[in-house]
């Protein structure tokens, strides 16, 4: 840019902050700010418009999307390379709409999907928050799709297939509190967008809200109340400390969901937490899917499963499968390990995790690799046997899972 | 405790570059500051990779059919068990000497070369590799010598026996190679392989942990540490696992 048109628009910029723009005439005070960080903090804003090491909302992550990547852009004020310019109408839009100053269209990477929930009051206090940050000169190609998914009018077709804007309708059969967490997790918590079954294009299945989802090779379960697949079995409290401490007596979070709670659920209130698991506890159809019927012990799989269970997994998640609480998870009456979809166990197993770190669980236990000691084969059976012992039932798996998900590893840990 | 990160960070941010400022001139040095926990990444160990049986690495084949016989000698089959050769000790020995340690990749290999106290072990520039290439060939020379043109596989048990006692003893002398020192050094390594993890080549089936009772790869006792009268119950199992990992069709 030339040194004459740069101060041009710094005399311009300055001029705007004096006369006070469509965000300052917004009320600036302290407690609409503090709002709008704390609905940022359950929108997550943050995860996706921060790179790895880089200024907070000033954009660069790219997110891998089953047609390529789109990179989260610059968010912060800056008027050339972030929203400094947009009017309150275009935030609104983008965020509700997903379609973003000067009509371009927003591909759902971006969750405006679960944003159009959101009331007009909590997206301007986010716009307010975000109006404090100082402003980042970073630019950012977003569209880094192929052809022909770069075509960005293509998501007119989709949002008229897939995308049902409109603001969250209380429900007045329901406790205030409930209402609260049906519009934290529907809204701008956007749990869904992991959460719920996609269609093949990749839009919710509407009528299986939270029923488990498939994300870059994890497998976000069930989380309604069906105490077979979901989180029937967990206490309020139980479902609480998860979101707060990132686990409880059942499990420890691993891969997305460990983002998710280190940047979103362990900041958020403690009144919206229990908004949460109470409106989650109330989700779903209740009662259990039916249950699978148990592989017998005597199975070839299951007998050389019980054999490499007790040499190489026992020692952390104990014979009786129940584990050590905070420390190995419970494999016994695990939903996640009964789900339909084997994904992240085989994930698990192959590569090993590391469980997430908050403040109130500082330790971060990790599970071992076992892709260099265990085969296809080999893996299928161990978690043939963990999904069929203690009262467990579940299909088997077959080694060829174990094989796809090895490729996939390979090709993008 | 966000006081405490700060200053713990600022403070080894100091060591760094302290550090760097010394060894400034000589070699980069590089300090990573480590905040909060750990770092794990998945891949990023490097595990062993399992001794396939197959050709010969590093032995000819006539230095292979020496040691095999030698190491059955130095551990004899019996009726509790396979000997040396079964148990894959030549290939555990083979593998070796093909890999980081016949180069003598550990070890400190500058001059000055002296013999050391009885205590300090071998001192002499010969790596691993080398003190077998020239001990087997000073070893078949000898045999060929004193035995009518035979090779060591060739003796009968108690004249093999006979050759490696008095390689033990100092008895026989071999050319240019100090024979006690070679024996000691295929004993080892033949102890090594009766005992070594079977991902190495050798203990084949766990054969030598079947005979001592050593459990092998298990880690967790807690279920055992207080029952003291009684013998542990589980198979031994090596790092790559045991038969009854194997699904069977
Ligand atoms: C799951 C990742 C993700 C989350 C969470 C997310 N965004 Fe985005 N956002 C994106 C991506 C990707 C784009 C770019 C989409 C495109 O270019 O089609 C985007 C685009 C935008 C845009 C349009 C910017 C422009 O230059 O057109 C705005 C404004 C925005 N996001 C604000 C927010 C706010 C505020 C939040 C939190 C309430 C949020 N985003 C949360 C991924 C995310
Ligand atoms: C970025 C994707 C993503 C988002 C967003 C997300 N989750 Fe998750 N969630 C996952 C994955 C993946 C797992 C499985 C974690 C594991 O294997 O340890 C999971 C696990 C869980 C579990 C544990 C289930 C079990 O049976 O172990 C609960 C409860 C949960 N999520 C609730 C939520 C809530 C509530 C929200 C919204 C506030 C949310 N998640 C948002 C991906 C996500
Ligand atoms: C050194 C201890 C250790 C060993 C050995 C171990 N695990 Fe784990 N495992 C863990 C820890 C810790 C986690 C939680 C990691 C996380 O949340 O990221 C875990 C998680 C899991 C999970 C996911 C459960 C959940 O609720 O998130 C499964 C399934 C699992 N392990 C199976 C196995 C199998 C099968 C083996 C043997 C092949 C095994 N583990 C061996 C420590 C261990």
């Amino acid at each position: 840019m030339k040194p004459v048109m740069r101060s041009a628009l710094a005399i311009a910029a300055v001029l705007a902050a004096v006369s006070g723009d469509a965000v300052a005439q917004d009320g600036q005070s302290f407690d609409r700010i503090e709002r709008g960080r704390t609905l940022a903090v359950l929108g997550d804003c943050g995860a996706c418009h921060t790179a790895p090491g880089g200024k907070p909302f000033a954009g660069g992550l790219a997110l891998e999307t089953p047609f390529g990547k789109i990179v989260a852009p610059n968010i912060t004020p800056d008027r050339q390379t972030g929203i400094g310019n947009f009017t309150n109408a275009e935030f609104l839009s983008a965020l509700r709409e997903g379609r973003s100053r000067g009509g371009k269209l927003l591909y759902p990477a971006m969750p405006y999907p679960a944003y159009t929930k959101m009331s007009d009051d909590d997206v301007l206090a986010i716009r307010a928050y975000l109006a404090t940050l100082t402003p980042v000169s970073n630019a950012v190609v977003s569209n880094q799709l192929p052809f022909p998914f770069n075509i960005r009018m293509a998501m007119l077709g989709w949002n008229w297939l897939n995308f049902t804007p409109g603001r969250y309708q209380p429900n007045s059969q329901k406790s205030a509190e409930w209402n609260r967490g049906a519009y934290i997790v529907q809204g701008p918590a956007h749990c869904g967008t992991c959460h719920t079954p996609k269609t093949v294009l990749g839009g919710d299945k509407a009528e299986t809200p939270l029923a488990g989802g498939m994300l870059q090779g994890w497998y976000a379960p069930n989380i309604t109340n069906d105490s077979r697949t979901g989180i029937g079995t967990w206490s309020k409290d139980e479902v609480v400390q998860y979101l707060k401490t990132g686990t409880n007596s059942w499990t420890l979070a691993s891969g997305p969901m460990a983002d998710a709670i280190s940047h979103s659920t362990s900041q958020m209130v403690d009144a919206d937490i229990a908004a949460i698991a109470t409106y989650l506890k109330d989700s779903g159809l209740g009662g259990a899917t039916a249950a699978a019927v148990a592989i017998a012990a005597s199975d070839n799989a299951m007998r050389a499963g019980a054999a490499i269970f007790k040499d190489s997994c026992a020692a952390c998640h104990k014979d009786s499968g129940l584990g050590e609480a905070h420390l190995f998870p419970r494999l016994a009456g695990s939903a996640l390990v009964q789900a339909d979809d084997p994904t992240t166990l085989a994930r698990v197993v192959l590569h090993g995790t590391r469980a997430v770190a908050t403040s109130a669980m500082p330790t971060a236990p990790a599970m071992p690799a076992f892709d260099w000691r265990l085969s296809d084969a080999q893996i299928a059976a161990v978690l043939t046997f963990v999904r069929n012992s203690w009262g467990n039932a579940a299909a088997p798996v077959a080694a060829g899972a174990v094989t796809k998900q090895r490729q996939s590893l390979a090709a993008a840990p | 405790m966000a006081n405490i990160v700060v200053r713990s960070l600022s403070r080894r941010s100091f060591l760094a570059s302290t550090a760097a400022l010394i060894v400034a001139g000589s070699t980069p040095g590089f300090a990573r500051t480590i905040v909060g926990r750990m770092p794990w990444e998945p891949g990023s160990a490097t595990p062993p990779v399992q001794v396939r049986p197959g050709p010969w690495m590093f032995f000819t084949a006539d230095e292979a059919a020496l040691v095999e016989a030698a190491v059955d000698r130095l551990i004899p089959p019996d009726d509790r068990g396979p000997g040396g050769k079964d148990a894959g000790c030549a290939v555990y020995i083979d593998r070796q000497l093909a890999g980081p340690y016949g180069g003598a990749a550990g070890l400190y290999m500058r001059p000055p070369f002296m013999p050391g106290a009885a205590t300090q072990g071998y001192q002499l520039p010969g790596s691993p590799a080398a003190r077998y290439r020239a001990g087997l060939l000073a070893l078949a020379d000898h045999v060929r010598t004193a035995f009518a043109g035979k090779t060591f596989r060739e003796l009968a048990p108690a004249d093999q026996d006979k050759v490696l006692g008095g390689l033990e003893t100092g008895a026989i002398v071999l050319k240019d190679v100090n024979g006690a020192e070679f024996f000691a050094l295929l004993l080892q390594n033949t102890q090594e392989g009766f005992f070594a993890d079977p991902v190495y080549g050798g203990n084949r089936d766990m054969a030598g942990w079947k005979l001592v009772g050593f459990p092998g790869s298990r880690y967790d006792y807690r279920d055992w540490v207080d029952q003291h009268d009684k013998a542990y119950p589980l198979p031994p199992v090596s790092i790559m696992g045991r038969s009854d990992w194997t699904v069977r069709e």
